[in-house]
């Protein structure tokens, strides 16, 4: 019975952009790019026009997706007015109901006249597009992790992205993480569209995106959420990089002078031990750390790492001088 | 003009042909071999089946000429949600690109004639989608919108290295 689990798995195999890499997007990205000046006045329109050209399923989703990813500015004010709130009325339902009807037609009226909203906008006209197109798109609700969300346990949920059904299978994608980065302090948005979010692998999407239904995990394992917690913390880049994230399986770790911390990943590309590296920061200096017990072996990356005195240090890992995972290691004697 | 032309053509070449086939018959039937009648007769239908669908072509022009309601409708309506008329609000062919969109009293006039059978989508933002099949009993459209119910929320994304707070 094991085995035939195990065949049917590796069979069907996890949903994952590189199921279309027979795929050419570059014909949806175009129509996407041709339709920049569209409003969102009028949205059958709009889906009509994004997808009346593409032939496949997953190049109409592409276009719409993109569409939004390179049209739509996150707001950051709207995004910390609402965190506010719903953190200050998290134990009363019916006033964070108000409030989320109130400003529901707010961050609507936003989306229509500004083209700027928070992340459910994004999820929202994803799906929206993609129903008018007769594609099974939906939302999923959770909480997603940055370097700057602190989540604890009683915080309510944060986040939301898609799952879409190409030929019969479930994929996720997040069009608010791929569209840019926005500065909180400014207020600015800066359009920086990233690719790596477009159906990502569900084991790698699982490590920041926690969903409320964990069917839609799309993943054999089911993730606690405590284990969710203390994942480690991922970039965009991790991304566009990497396949998948094997180890550390944790954020926190506490361990000891002696242990060697194994650091594994499976990469999108090709990667030379030269552009592998981790700086460590104790708290008052970071420092640049090469590592010389590198192995490469089928764009499986793995090396080790064994921290010479105690301390409390923030370890970030690098690939070619980006930013891709963050862990914190407490190492005693 | 162009339309009654057609008819009359098309009943002209009804008359011509079938006359044509008649005496084509009888001369035929004077060399009369049981295969050639076979083969005539099933060219006969062919032809009459032929004749037959030009007349209700005829038929069908002279119809949409005189009663033009009963096929091509004329789709108005008003679109409103719980709180009253809704502004702004799409409505499209389905599978097509014509539309109209709600004025300040949520009135709208289809801008094209419609076929009993054709669905109308209607969007707006924040609300429901909602299909509506026209059909010759319904060519006012009084359609009530729901909001959906969407719960917002947002985490930016960041590319901030972390940074452990630390009490030192």
């Amino acid at each position: 019975m094991r085995y035939i689990l195990l065949f049917i798995v590796a069979v069907q195999g996890y949903a994952q952009q590189s199921d279309f890499d027979h795929v050419d997007f570059e014909k949806a990205d175009s129509i996407a790019l041709s339709c920049n000046n569209e409003g969102l006045d009028n949205l059958p329109q709009l889906a009509f026009k994004l997808t009346q050209d593409l032939d496949t399923d997953v190049e109409r989703f592409r276009a719409i997706y993109k569409w939004v990813c390179t049209n739509i500015a996150n707001d950051y004010d709207l995004y910390s007015r609402n965190k506010r709130k719903r953190v200050k009325f998290k134990n009363d339902s019916l006033q964070l109901k108000l409030w989320n009807d109130r400003f529901k037609t707010k961050i609507f009226d936003k989306l229509l006249k500004k083209k700027r909203t928070i992340c459910t906008g994004y999820a929202y006209l994803v799906q929206e597009l993609s129903k008018l197109a007769n594609l099974d798109c939906r939302m999923v609700h959770g909480y997603g992790k940055t370097s700057m969300t602190t989540i604890e346990a009683e915080d309510p949920p944060n986040h939301t992205w898609n799952a879409i059904k190409l030929n019969g299978k479930w994929y996720l994608c997040d069009p608010t993480w791929a569209s840019g980065i926005p500065d909180p302090d400014t207020n600015i948005f800066t359009f920086n569209y990233n690719d790596g979010y477009f159906l990502a692998h569900p084991e790698l999407f699982a490590i920041n995106h926690f969903p409320l239904e964990s069917r839609w995990s799309l993943t054999d394992t089911e993730t606690s959420f405590e284990a969710f917690l203390d994942t480690p913390i991922l970039y965009g880049n991790a991304y566009t990089n990497l396949n998948l994230h094997l180890a550390p399986e944790h954020f926190s770790n506490n361990i000891n002078t002696s242990q060697h911390i194994k650091f594994q990943y499976e990469l999108l590309y090709q990667v030379t031990p030269g552009e592998v590296r981790l700086d460590i920061d104790n708290g008052f200096h970071s420092r640049r750390v090469a590592i010389d017990n590198i192995v490469i072996e089928n764009k499986r990356l793995s090396f080790t790492h064994r921290f010479e005195h105690s301390g409390f240090y923030d370890v970030h890992f690098y690939l070619n001088d980006r930013l891709i995972s963050t862990y914190t290691f407490d190492v005693s004697r | 003009m162009q339309n009654s032309r057609i008819t009359q053509h098309g009943f002209d070449n009804f008359k011509t042909t079938y006359t044509f086939d008649i005496t084509k018959y009888r001369i035929m039937k004077t060399i009369t071999t049981n295969r050639i009648a076979k083969v005539l007769g099933s060219l006969i239908i062919v032809m009459l089946v032929g004749l037959n669908s030009n007349m209700t072509y005829a038929q069908n022009t002279q119809n949409d000429m005189t009663s033009s309601a009963d096929q091509k409708l004329t789709v108005k309506g008003k679109v409103s949600d719980d709180e009253g008329p809704l502004p702004g609000v799409n409505i499209v062919l389905k599978g097509s690109k014509v539309g109209a969109v709600t004025d300040e009293n949520g009135m709208f006039t289809f801008p094209q004639a419609l076929s009993s059978g054709d669905v109308l989508v209607f969007s707006f933002l924040g609300f429901e989608n909602q299909e509506i099949k026209v059909t010759p009993k319904n060519t006012f459209i009084n359609l009530m919108m729901t909001s959906e119910f969407v719960e917002m929320m947002g985490a930016p994304n960041s590319d901030k290295p972390y940074r452990s707070k630390r009490s030192n």
